[in-house]
Protein backbone atom coordinates (compact mmCIF):
# COMPACT_ATOMS: atom_id res chain seq x y z
CA UNK A 1 0.00 0.00 0.00
CA UNK A 2 1.28 3.50 -0.88
CA UNK A 3 2.05 5.24 2.38
CA UNK A 4 3.39 8.52 1.01
CA UNK A 5 2.11 11.70 2.66
CA UNK A 6 -0.09 12.46 -0.33
CA UNK A 7 -1.63 8.97 -0.36
CA UNK A 8 -2.32 9.19 3.37
CA UNK A 9 -3.89 12.62 2.90
CA UNK A 10 -6.19 11.23 0.23
CA UNK A 11 -7.38 8.66 2.77
CA UNK A 12 -7.68 11.32 5.50
CA UNK A 13 -9.87 13.34 3.11
CA UNK A 14 -12.26 10.36 3.07
CA UNK A 15 -12.35 10.36 6.88
CA UNK A 16 -9.80 7.60 7.53
CA UNK A 17 -8.70 8.16 11.15
CA UNK A 18 -5.97 5.49 11.04
CA UNK A 19 -4.28 7.30 8.13
CA UNK A 20 -4.56 10.54 10.09
CA UNK A 21 -2.87 9.03 13.16
CA UNK A 22 -0.13 7.64 10.94
CA UNK A 23 0.43 11.07 9.39
CA UNK A 24 0.47 12.70 12.84
CA UNK A 25 3.08 10.27 14.18
CA UNK A 26 5.24 11.00 11.15
CA UNK A 27 5.15 14.82 11.27
CA UNK A 28 4.45 15.93 14.85
CA UNK A 29 8.08 15.59 16.08
CA UNK A 30 9.54 17.81 13.33
CA UNK A 31 6.69 20.32 13.58
CA UNK A 32 7.17 20.55 17.35
CA UNK A 33 10.84 21.39 16.80
CA UNK A 34 9.96 24.04 14.24
CA UNK A 35 7.23 25.63 16.38
CA UNK A 36 9.48 25.64 19.41
CA UNK A 37 12.24 27.45 17.52
CA UNK A 38 9.81 30.08 16.25
CA UNK A 39 7.89 30.53 19.49
CA UNK A 40 10.76 29.92 21.92
CA UNK A 41 8.36 28.18 24.26
CA UNK A 42 7.64 24.45 24.53
CA UNK A 43 4.07 24.71 25.87
CA UNK A 44 2.98 27.15 23.15
CA UNK A 45 4.68 24.98 20.54
CA UNK A 46 2.63 21.95 21.65
CA UNK A 47 -0.60 23.95 21.43
CA UNK A 48 0.29 25.31 17.99
CA UNK A 49 1.17 21.87 16.59
CA UNK A 50 -1.98 20.31 18.06
CA UNK A 51 -4.10 23.05 16.47
CA UNK A 52 -2.27 22.62 13.16
CA UNK A 53 -2.86 18.87 13.11
CA UNK A 54 -6.55 19.37 13.91
CA UNK A 55 -6.76 21.78 10.98
CA UNK A 56 -5.19 19.13 8.80
CA UNK A 57 -8.04 16.79 9.78
CA UNK A 58 -10.89 19.29 9.37
CA UNK A 59 -9.59 20.77 6.10
CA UNK A 60 -8.44 17.48 4.58
CA UNK A 61 -11.43 17.19 2.19
CA UNK A 62 -10.51 20.60 0.77
CA UNK A 63 -6.82 19.77 0.39
CA UNK A 64 -5.54 19.49 -3.17
CA UNK A 65 -2.09 18.08 -3.91
CA UNK A 66 -0.82 21.24 -5.61
CA UNK A 67 2.16 21.42 -3.23
CA UNK A 68 3.87 18.83 -1.06
CA UNK A 69 1.95 17.94 2.09
CA UNK A 70 4.99 18.83 4.20
CA UNK A 71 5.07 22.36 2.73
CA UNK A 72 1.34 22.80 3.40
CA UNK A 73 1.68 21.59 6.99
CA UNK A 74 4.73 23.79 7.60
CA UNK A 75 2.76 26.76 6.33
CA UNK A 76 -0.09 26.03 8.76
CA UNK A 77 2.32 25.66 11.69
CA UNK A 78 4.25 28.84 10.82
CA UNK A 79 1.04 30.85 10.40
CA UNK A 80 -0.29 29.64 13.75
CA UNK A 81 3.04 30.49 15.40
CA UNK A 82 2.99 33.99 13.86
CA UNK A 83 -0.59 34.47 15.11
CA UNK A 84 0.49 33.48 18.59
CA UNK A 85 3.46 35.81 18.47
CA UNK A 86 1.15 38.68 17.54
CA UNK A 87 -0.99 37.98 20.58
CA UNK A 88 1.71 37.23 23.14
CA UNK A 89 5.01 38.90 24.06
CA UNK A 90 8.33 37.26 23.20
CA UNK A 91 9.64 34.56 25.47
CA UNK A 92 13.33 33.89 25.39
CA UNK A 93 14.43 30.63 23.80
CA UNK A 94 14.80 28.17 26.66
CA UNK A 95 17.61 26.16 25.13
CA UNK A 96 19.64 29.12 24.01
CA UNK A 97 22.24 28.54 26.69
CA UNK A 98 25.04 26.13 26.14
CA UNK A 99 25.63 24.74 22.67
CA UNK A 100 28.57 22.40 22.58
CA UNK A 101 30.52 22.21 19.36
CA UNK A 102 33.70 20.17 18.87
CA UNK A 103 36.53 22.70 18.64
CA UNK A 104 40.23 22.08 19.11
CA UNK A 105 40.84 25.11 21.27
CA UNK A 106 39.03 25.52 24.59
CA UNK A 107 39.19 29.32 24.50
CA UNK A 108 37.85 29.42 20.97
CA UNK A 109 35.10 26.99 21.96
CA UNK A 110 34.12 29.18 24.90
CA UNK A 111 34.07 32.24 22.67
CA UNK A 112 31.90 30.43 20.13
CA UNK A 113 29.47 29.29 22.84
CA UNK A 114 29.15 32.82 24.12
CA UNK A 115 28.61 34.12 20.57
CA UNK A 116 25.92 31.48 19.94
CA UNK A 117 24.17 32.40 23.17
CA UNK A 118 24.10 36.07 22.20
CA UNK A 119 22.90 35.26 18.67
CA UNK A 120 20.12 33.04 20.03
CA UNK A 121 19.09 35.78 22.45
CA UNK A 122 19.09 38.42 19.72
CA UNK A 123 17.16 36.12 17.36
CA UNK A 124 14.48 35.64 20.01
CA UNK A 125 13.88 39.40 19.95
CA UNK A 126 13.45 39.68 16.17
CA UNK A 127 10.01 40.47 14.69
CA UNK A 128 7.95 37.32 14.12
CA UNK A 129 8.24 37.05 10.33
CA UNK A 130 11.97 37.79 10.34
CA UNK A 131 12.49 35.10 12.94
CA UNK A 132 10.38 32.61 11.00
CA UNK A 133 12.44 33.30 7.87
CA UNK A 134 15.67 32.77 9.82
CA UNK A 135 14.42 29.50 11.37
CA UNK A 136 13.24 28.09 8.04
CA UNK A 137 16.40 29.16 6.18
CA UNK A 138 19.07 28.28 8.71
CA UNK A 139 17.30 25.67 10.80
CA UNK A 140 15.51 23.65 8.14
CA UNK A 141 17.87 24.54 5.27
CA UNK A 142 15.04 25.67 3.00
CA UNK A 143 15.61 27.71 -0.15
CA UNK A 144 14.24 31.24 -0.43
CA UNK A 145 11.58 29.95 -2.84
CA UNK A 146 10.37 27.36 -0.30
CA UNK A 147 10.34 29.96 2.49
CA UNK A 148 8.40 32.32 0.22
CA UNK A 149 5.79 29.62 -0.42
CA UNK A 150 5.40 28.91 3.28
CA UNK A 151 5.21 32.56 4.29
CA UNK A 152 2.89 33.24 1.34
CA UNK A 153 5.10 35.96 -0.10
CA UNK A 154 7.65 36.52 -2.86
CA UNK A 155 11.30 35.45 -3.02
CA UNK A 156 12.46 39.06 -3.00
CA UNK A 157 10.36 39.73 0.11
CA UNK A 158 12.06 36.77 1.82
CA UNK A 159 15.46 38.15 0.85
CA UNK A 160 14.46 41.50 2.33
CA UNK A 161 13.28 39.78 5.52
CA UNK A 162 16.63 37.98 5.86
CA UNK A 163 18.66 41.13 5.21
CA UNK A 164 16.64 43.09 7.76
CA UNK A 165 16.90 40.25 10.26
CA UNK A 166 20.68 40.22 9.93
CA UNK A 167 20.83 44.01 10.26
CA UNK A 168 18.74 43.80 13.43
CA UNK A 169 20.93 40.99 14.75
CA UNK A 170 24.07 43.00 14.06
CA UNK A 171 22.60 46.03 15.83
CA UNK A 172 21.56 43.91 18.81
CA UNK A 173 24.94 42.18 19.02
CA UNK A 174 26.80 45.50 18.72
CA UNK A 175 24.75 47.01 21.54
CA UNK A 176 25.35 43.89 23.67
CA UNK A 177 29.09 44.17 23.02
CA UNK A 178 29.06 47.83 24.03
CA UNK A 179 27.17 46.99 27.24
CA UNK A 180 29.65 44.22 28.05
CA UNK A 181 32.72 46.32 27.07
CA UNK B 1 34.87 39.75 15.52
CA UNK B 2 35.88 42.15 12.71
CA UNK B 3 33.53 43.67 10.13
CA UNK B 4 34.74 41.29 7.42
CA UNK B 5 34.36 38.22 9.61
CA UNK B 6 30.95 39.19 10.89
CA UNK B 7 28.68 37.90 8.06
CA UNK B 8 30.33 34.46 7.96
CA UNK B 9 30.42 34.11 11.71
CA UNK B 10 26.81 35.24 12.01
CA UNK B 11 25.77 32.68 9.38
CA UNK B 12 27.67 29.93 11.17
CA UNK B 13 26.19 30.92 14.54
CA UNK B 14 22.68 31.01 13.08
CA UNK B 15 23.12 27.54 11.58
CA UNK B 16 24.28 26.17 14.94
CA UNK B 17 21.62 27.85 17.08
CA UNK B 18 18.67 27.34 14.72
CA UNK B 19 19.43 23.76 13.71
CA UNK B 20 16.61 21.30 14.25
CA UNK B 21 17.04 19.37 17.48
CA UNK B 22 15.28 16.09 18.26
CA UNK B 23 11.88 16.83 19.76
CA UNK B 24 11.19 15.93 23.36
CA UNK B 25 9.55 12.45 23.24
CA UNK B 26 7.28 13.37 26.17
CA UNK B 27 6.03 16.44 24.29
CA UNK B 28 5.42 14.35 21.17
CA UNK B 29 3.48 11.80 23.23
CA UNK B 30 1.40 14.55 24.84
CA UNK B 31 0.43 16.03 21.46
CA UNK B 32 -0.35 12.61 19.96
CA UNK B 33 -2.43 11.70 23.03
CA UNK B 34 -4.43 14.92 22.68
CA UNK B 35 -5.00 14.14 19.01
CA UNK B 36 -6.06 10.61 19.93
CA UNK B 37 -9.48 11.67 21.26
CA UNK B 38 -12.63 12.06 19.19
CA UNK B 39 -11.86 14.18 16.15
CA UNK B 40 -14.02 17.15 15.06
CA UNK B 41 -16.21 17.02 11.99
CA UNK B 42 -14.44 17.51 8.69
CA UNK B 43 -15.35 20.47 6.48
CA UNK B 44 -16.69 19.20 3.18
CA UNK B 45 -16.33 21.67 0.29
CA UNK B 46 -19.49 22.62 -1.62
CA UNK B 47 -18.15 21.25 -4.90
CA UNK B 48 -18.02 17.79 -3.32
CA UNK B 49 -21.61 17.82 -2.04
CA UNK B 50 -23.19 16.26 -5.18
CA UNK B 51 -20.73 13.40 -4.95
CA UNK B 52 -21.57 12.91 -1.28
CA UNK B 53 -25.31 12.90 -1.99
CA UNK B 54 -24.92 10.42 -4.84
CA UNK B 55 -22.68 8.13 -2.80
CA UNK B 56 -24.82 5.13 -1.81
CA UNK B 57 -22.01 3.57 0.18
CA UNK B 58 -22.72 5.71 3.27
CA UNK B 59 -22.95 2.77 5.63
CA UNK B 60 -23.35 4.68 8.94
CA UNK B 61 -26.42 6.52 7.60
CA UNK B 62 -28.43 3.65 6.08
CA UNK B 63 -30.59 2.92 9.18
CA UNK B 64 -31.80 6.51 9.08
CA UNK B 65 -32.60 6.23 5.39
CA UNK B 66 -34.48 2.97 6.09
CA UNK B 67 -36.48 4.65 8.88
CA UNK B 68 -37.38 7.54 6.55
CA UNK B 69 -38.51 5.12 3.84
CA UNK B 70 -40.64 3.17 6.37
CA UNK B 71 -42.32 6.42 7.49
CA UNK B 72 -43.06 7.33 3.86
CA UNK B 73 -44.65 3.91 3.19
CA UNK B 74 -46.72 4.12 6.39
CA UNK B 75 -47.94 7.62 5.46
CA UNK B 76 -48.92 6.41 1.98
CA UNK B 77 -51.04 3.53 3.36
CA UNK B 78 -52.70 5.76 5.99
CA UNK B 79 -53.71 8.13 3.18
CA UNK B 80 -54.96 5.36 0.88
CA UNK B 81 -56.99 3.62 3.62
CA UNK B 82 -58.58 6.94 4.70
CA UNK B 83 -57.62 6.49 8.32
CA UNK B 84 -57.11 10.23 8.65
CA UNK B 85 -60.68 11.22 7.44
CA UNK B 86 -62.34 11.21 10.86
CA UNK B 87 -59.82 13.81 12.08
CA UNK B 88 -60.90 16.08 9.21
CA UNK B 89 -64.59 15.96 10.33
CA UNK B 90 -63.79 16.91 13.91
CA UNK B 91 -62.94 20.50 12.97
CA UNK B 92 -65.73 20.93 10.39
CA UNK B 93 -67.67 23.54 12.44
CA UNK B 94 -64.62 25.73 12.84
CA UNK B 95 -64.02 25.55 9.12
CA UNK B 96 -67.58 26.78 8.38
CA UNK B 97 -67.29 29.67 10.86
CA UNK B 98 -63.97 30.64 9.42
CA UNK B 99 -65.43 30.69 5.88
CA UNK B 100 -68.33 33.00 6.98
CA UNK B 101 -65.95 35.37 8.71
CA UNK B 102 -63.80 35.53 5.69
CA UNK B 103 -66.68 36.82 3.53
CA UNK B 104 -67.68 39.52 6.03
CA UNK B 105 -64.14 40.71 6.29
CA UNK B 106 -63.74 40.98 2.56
CA UNK B 107 -67.11 42.61 1.65
CA UNK B 108 -67.85 44.81 4.68
CA UNK B 109 -67.82 48.62 4.05
CA UNK B 110 -64.77 50.48 5.15
CA UNK B 111 -65.37 51.88 8.67
CA UNK B 112 -64.27 55.52 8.25
CA UNK B 113 -65.02 56.31 4.60
CA UNK B 114 -67.94 53.90 3.99
CA UNK B 115 -66.36 52.78 0.76
CA UNK B 116 -67.26 49.29 -0.46
CA UNK B 117 -64.69 47.01 -1.93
Amino acid sequence: MDDSDEALMARVARGDEAAYRNLSRRHVPAMLGLARRILGNAADAEDAVQEAMLRVWTHAPRWQPLAAFRTWLTRIVVNLCLDRKRRAPWVELEAAGEIVDPAPDAAEQAEQSERDRLVAKATAELPARQRAAIVLTYGDGMSNAQVAEILDTTVSAVETLLVRAKQNLRRALDSTGEEDG
Amino acid sequence: MTNQQFPEQLDAALKRTMQAQPADPAAVDRVLARLGGPLPRQKIPLWRLPAVLLDWQFAPAWPRVAALAACAVLGFYVGIAGLDRRFDHLDGRFTAAANADLGSIVFEPETLTGARP
